[in-house]
């Protein structure tokens, strides 16, 4: 033993016994044993056993203590390969990954061969994707223990990991020399083998992996994949009859597979509509329950043959009664033309079935169900909703509703008319109501949920959620075990626009560690997927970790968060100041009336929830302690306090770290960019400055806040006087790639030149404009307030976007103009809330009663 | 709809998906275990924007007790505004063939809420499962659930999944 401290053997045993006990996870009877050593003054100090104590505590939740004794059983034996080995277990329990591979490497100085901790130390190395490190570890591993299927692997993967592909499979064919024959339908030697094809892949070694597929095809029972794999394989070679034959297969096999047309179309070179068209209707006739055949079709035909296909597709739908056949046809609402014909079809089916009771005048063949005409209402509802025809939209609905008084897809189609008439109240009553008429489906309980977010009712969305959540446990904490992330990323947006930043910030972080505790969750995988030899699985599970933050998800609670972050930069909470402090200056004293109390009441609720949820972390801290024998899961984080958190000393810093996965996984997406440029314009982070602008010019050259940032950057550096000579020779190198000698004024001509029909780049326009030449303020103003329908890009949102800039001085002082357009918009768009006059309040109330019963004035 | 096997990318998109749509939940590391154990196994139903619409989480069962080979459904969602396109039961016919094929599947069993009558209308009627036994107070809010079988003889054969019955009016339903 290595130990400078060895024991006698009484003690020994004992000590023997404390290992025993924690691998057992019997940490009390594990500490007993301890201080039947430690008692002993002889060995008191001894320091694996004060090391196996620590450890043993920090199973048990003591952390403190555990650090002391773990670093005091150090310092009394440097020298054993016990004691650096627990320091290292302690340190990756707190997820301090790189200070545990330092403690490991440590104990094998002192016990180079120790199996256990060389394997501890490769898994935190493929962890912490040290590939270099975990391949010389596994060497090891291989040397020690050649025997061993998971040494060959192991070492194998590490070398396809390096993209050293032709080690790798150098290794794993040597590997399956030594395996005997394979029993028949043996799925893990099949997966060896599906896996060496995998790398033969990846090393573009095609040839050879279409040769080992055709070997071994008795001993692979995943026929889906050797198919699919074969089949690209082919189609890659360019040998188009061999592909076009498997891809047929594969269409038998599943004919509801897009990937599998869209190869079977490139292997037999079809590119004329009408032969493409006949091998649909072969497949169709085939499989007539399929929807693919005769859905892909409506993609690529057009004109009368679109008009012929449609209309037999539609016809289908409605006879049977497919509520989603609007979801299905949506796609196709790209091409103006097809929406045509759709309407024209849909339109002329609501008068044949009144007429005929049929979809065609001449009324021939049985009649069509009575519900036929039902979903046409149905389907028209949606189409004008797409197309923004709001009226017309309820229009249809209304009449649905007439023929089917109870059906709830009417009602929450006629919520998101609301919705997107920018009502956002009338459609969570709608929503609510359809949630009510089938109170045990999730879905209808979740969009309710959403939308009420949406109108700001949190309270009343943790009610509605809380259906569906677990009992004794409040909806939100529930939602956030269950890393339930559109319901925190929609109370995020809801809290922002509250002006509740703590709140809202929080539910960020939450966001964040859920992307975190995923990483995490790859740990177990590194020897489990060894051991089951579903290898090509957790190559891709590693792939997809190493990009996880990518999701949108991450992106969307990351946005919030940093543009919070810029806010708090901007105007830093006071004392004294609740975060939830509305802008109270521009509200007239009913108004302000009516917002305290509905802050006063909101108080109160929130006073309420606090109650319980305390009541309830103290329940919770009960049974915690009752179950304290139990392993606890990773470190205890640190607790998410809104109001510390909106408070933060740094909020740039804080901004940089949501930033930064973003500039890595979401560099394609120009807001990234823009964003980047707020945090480091608010520096003055010159070049990193420069280096947003660049990359965003690269992701979207014409996005209209990027815009904003190149007419920012321009000013901003003439601004900063005579710069260094490196400094300035950089700028000035990269800024002539983008302004391309243009000053400020010049560039912002010309971008409002050549996006004169674009809303949202009239409004970046013009508020530059006004930014470079106060004086400009009367032509500015009347370029952004212009609401001619021939704009691109006439929203609410953008509407609004231009009310709000307006409001908030981005063009100076116009107070005689909001008026006048507040007015404009509000005929516009007659049911936002956001134009609503405070003039009309009684108007637009009576109004809600008529909407109601369904006319949209 | 497009119709596949999920991957280890879908993972988090089904769990959204069951979010949305089902009572029973799970953390990501349990789609993980289901996707490294069995990645033949699970499908999800894509919209062209591919967005999860619909998916079947499957198993196999680890120890059976009756030592036959079978699979399990874990958890099976579409969402209300996909229903009657079919989807449950194409999902469940492809994930049923990987069990066969891969795993020499005999059978593949399921647990339902007791009072979930579509979801039990969908498992009886469409997809031909039938009530093995009661399991007393099964979910976490002390409801029973039926057990329930689907043999897979039908997949044994090499041949293509053939149409037999077309029911018109498949009312899809979840687990």
């Amino acid at each position: 033993m290595p130990t400078s401290n060895p024991l006698p053997p009484k003690e020994n045993a004992l000590f023997k016994r404390i290992l025993k006990c924690y691998e057992q996870k019997q940490y009390k009877n594990g500490l007993k044993f301890a201080k039947q050593i430690l008692s002993n003054p002889k060995f008191s100090e001894h320091g694996e056993t004060l090391a196996m104590k620590g450890l043993t505590l920090n199973c048990l939740g003591r952390k403190e203590e555990a650090y002391d004794y773990v670093r005091r059983g150090l310092r009394n034996d440097l020298k054993s390969h016990v004691c650096w080995h627990v320091y290292g277990l302690l340190q990756r329990s707190d997820r301090k990954y790189e200070e545990a591979i330092k403690c490991y490497r440590n104990a094998l100085k002192w016990d180079k061969d120790n199996l256990q901790i060389l394997r501890d130390l490769s898994l935190l190395q493929v962890q912490m994707r040290d590939l270099e490190g975990y391949r010389d570890t596994r060497y090891q591993l291989l040397v020690l223990r050649p025997g061993q299927r998971a040494s060959w692997i192991g070492y194998a993967m590490a070398y396809h990991l390096l993209k050293d592909y032709s080690m790798a499979l150098r290794i794993l064919e040597e590997f399956r020399k030594t395996q005997s024959q394979p029993k028949s339908h043996d799925y893990e030697h099949s997966e060896l083998l599906l896996y060496q094809n995998m790398v033969m892949r990846d090393a573009g070694m095609n040839q050879e992996a279409l040769q080992q597929l055709d070997h071994y095809d008795l001993q692979i029972v995943d026929r889906l994949s050797v198919s699919e794999t074969t089949a690209e394989i082919q189609l890659e070679l360019g040998r188009k009859m061999e592909a076009s034959s498997i891809y047929r297969d594969l269409i038998n096999r599943n004919p509801e597979n897009w990937a599998y047309y869209r190869g079977y179309e490139r292997s037999m070179a079809l590119e004329d509509p009408d032969e493409r068209l006949k091998f649909y209707k072969e497949i169709s006739e085939q499989f007539p329950r399929a929807t693919t055949p005769r859905r892909l079709p409506l993609t690529f035909t057009t004109g009368d043959t679109f008009r012929t296909e449609v209309d037999r597709f539609l016809q289908n739908a409605l006879r049977k009664g497919v509520p989603p056949l609007f979801v299905v046809l949506r796609p196709l609402y790209t091409d103006l033309d097809k929406v045509k014909i759709i309407e024209d079809l849909a339109l002329g089916y609501v008068d044949c079935l009144k007429d005929t009771g049929r979809f065609d005048k001449e009324g021939s063949g049985d009649a069509e169900p009575a519900t036929a005409l039902l979903w046409v209402y149905y389907y028209l509802a949606h189409h004008f909703d797409q197309k923004r025809q709001l009226q017309r939209a309820m229009e249809f609905v209304d009449l649905g509703l007439e023929h089917t008084p109870l059906l709830i897809e009417l009602y929450v189609l006629k919520a998101k008319i609301y919705k997107h008439g920018g009502d956002v109240d009338e459609a969570v009553r709608l929503m609510d109501e359809a949630q009510s008429l089938d109170t045990a489906d999730r879905y209808i309980n979740s969009k309710c949920a959403k939308y009420m977010l949406r109108a700001n009712l949190l309270q009343e969305a943790c009610d509605m959620c809380s259906k569906f959540t677990r009992e004794g446990v409040s909806a939100v904490e529930s939602l956030n075990e269950m890393q339930c992330m559109w319901f925190q990323t929609e109370s995020v947006a809801a809290y922002q626009r509250m002006n509740k930043f703590g709140d809202a910030l929080k539910k960020c972080h939450e966001v964040d560690r859920h992307f975190t505790e995923i990483i995490e969750d790859q740990f177990d995988f590194h020897t489990y997927c060894m051991r089951k030899m579903t290898l090509r699985a957790y190559v891709s599970l590693l792939r997809l970790e190493d990009k996880l933050r990518s999701h949108n998800f991450y992106f969307k609670a990351a946005k919030m968060a940093i543009q919070i972050y810029l806010h708090l930069h901007d105007h830093p909470l006071a004392d004294s100041e609740q975060d939830s402090n509305l802008d109270t200056e521009n509200l007239s004293p009913a108004e302000l009336k009516k917002m305290k109390r509905k802050q006063r009441k909101a108080q109160k609720k929130a006073e309420v929830e606090q109650q319980k949820q305390k009541a309830e972390m103290e329940r919770r801290e009960q049974n915690k302690n009752k179950a304290a024998d139990s392993e606890l899961d990773g470190p205890k984080e640190e607790e998410l306090v809104p109001d510390k958190l909106a408070r933060t000393e740094e909020p740039l810093e804080q901004a940089i770290k949501f930033l930064r996965p973003l500039q890595v996984l979401a560099a394609e997406n120009v807001e990234t960019h823009t964003q980047a440029y707020d945090i480091y314009s608010r520096k003055g982070k010159l070049l990193l400055m420069l280096q947003s602008i660049k990359r965003g010019f690269a992701a979207c050259p014409t996005d209209p806040k990027l815009h904003t940032c190149l007419v920012h950057f321009h000013m901003f550096v003439k601004s900063q006087g005579d710069l260094p000579t490196p400094v300035r020779t950089v700028i000035g190198n990269e800024m002539s790639k983008i302004y391309d000698g243009k000053d400020p004024k010049t560039l912002n001509d010309d971008f409002l030149r050549q996006h004169s029909n674009s809303l949202e780049h009239i409004l970046a326009g013009g508020s530059m404009m006004y930014k470079l030449d106060p004086k400009s303020q009367e032509r500015a103003v009347s370029m952004v307030t212009n609401l001619s329908d021939k704009l691109q890009g006439r929203s609410i949102e953008n509407v609004t976007s231009v009310y709000r800039s307006l409001c908030d001085g981005s063009f100076g002082e116009c107070d005689k103009t909001i008026e006048e357009y507040q007015k404009q918009c509000h005929d516009l768009f007659p049911h936002a809330h956001a134009f609503a006059l405070p003039a009309c309040n009684t108007k637009t109330s009576a109004e809600g009663v008529v909407l109601t019963n369904g006319s949209l004035s | 709809m497009n119709i596949r096997c999920a991957a280890p990318e879908d993972l988090m998109n089904m769990q959204h998906c069951n979010l949305l749509c089902l009572p029973e939940n799970y953390q990501m590391k349990y789609y993980f275990y289901h996707g490294l154990s069995w990645p033949q196994l699970s499908y999800v139903a894509e919209d062209e924007g591919g967005k999860i619409v619909g998916y079947v989480l499957a198993k196999m069962e680890e120890d059976p007790e009756d030592s036959v080979p079978h699979g399990h459904i874990t958890s099976l969602a579409v969402k209300r505004s996909h229903r009657r396109l079919g989807l449950a039961q194409k999902l469940m016919d492809q994930a049923s063939r990987a069990m066969v094929e891969c795993f020499n599947a005999q059978y593949v069993s399921l647990h339902v809420r007791k009072s979930n009558r579509a979801a039990l209308h969908l498992y009886t009627e469409t997809l031909k499962f039938s009530i093995s036994e009661i399991e007393p107070k099964y979910y976490a809010d002390g409801e029973d659930a039926y057990a329930m079988r689907r043999i897979l003889s039908e997949f044994r054969e090499k041949a293509p999944i053939t149409e037999e019955v077309s029911p018109q009016k498949a009312i899809e339903a979840s687990a």
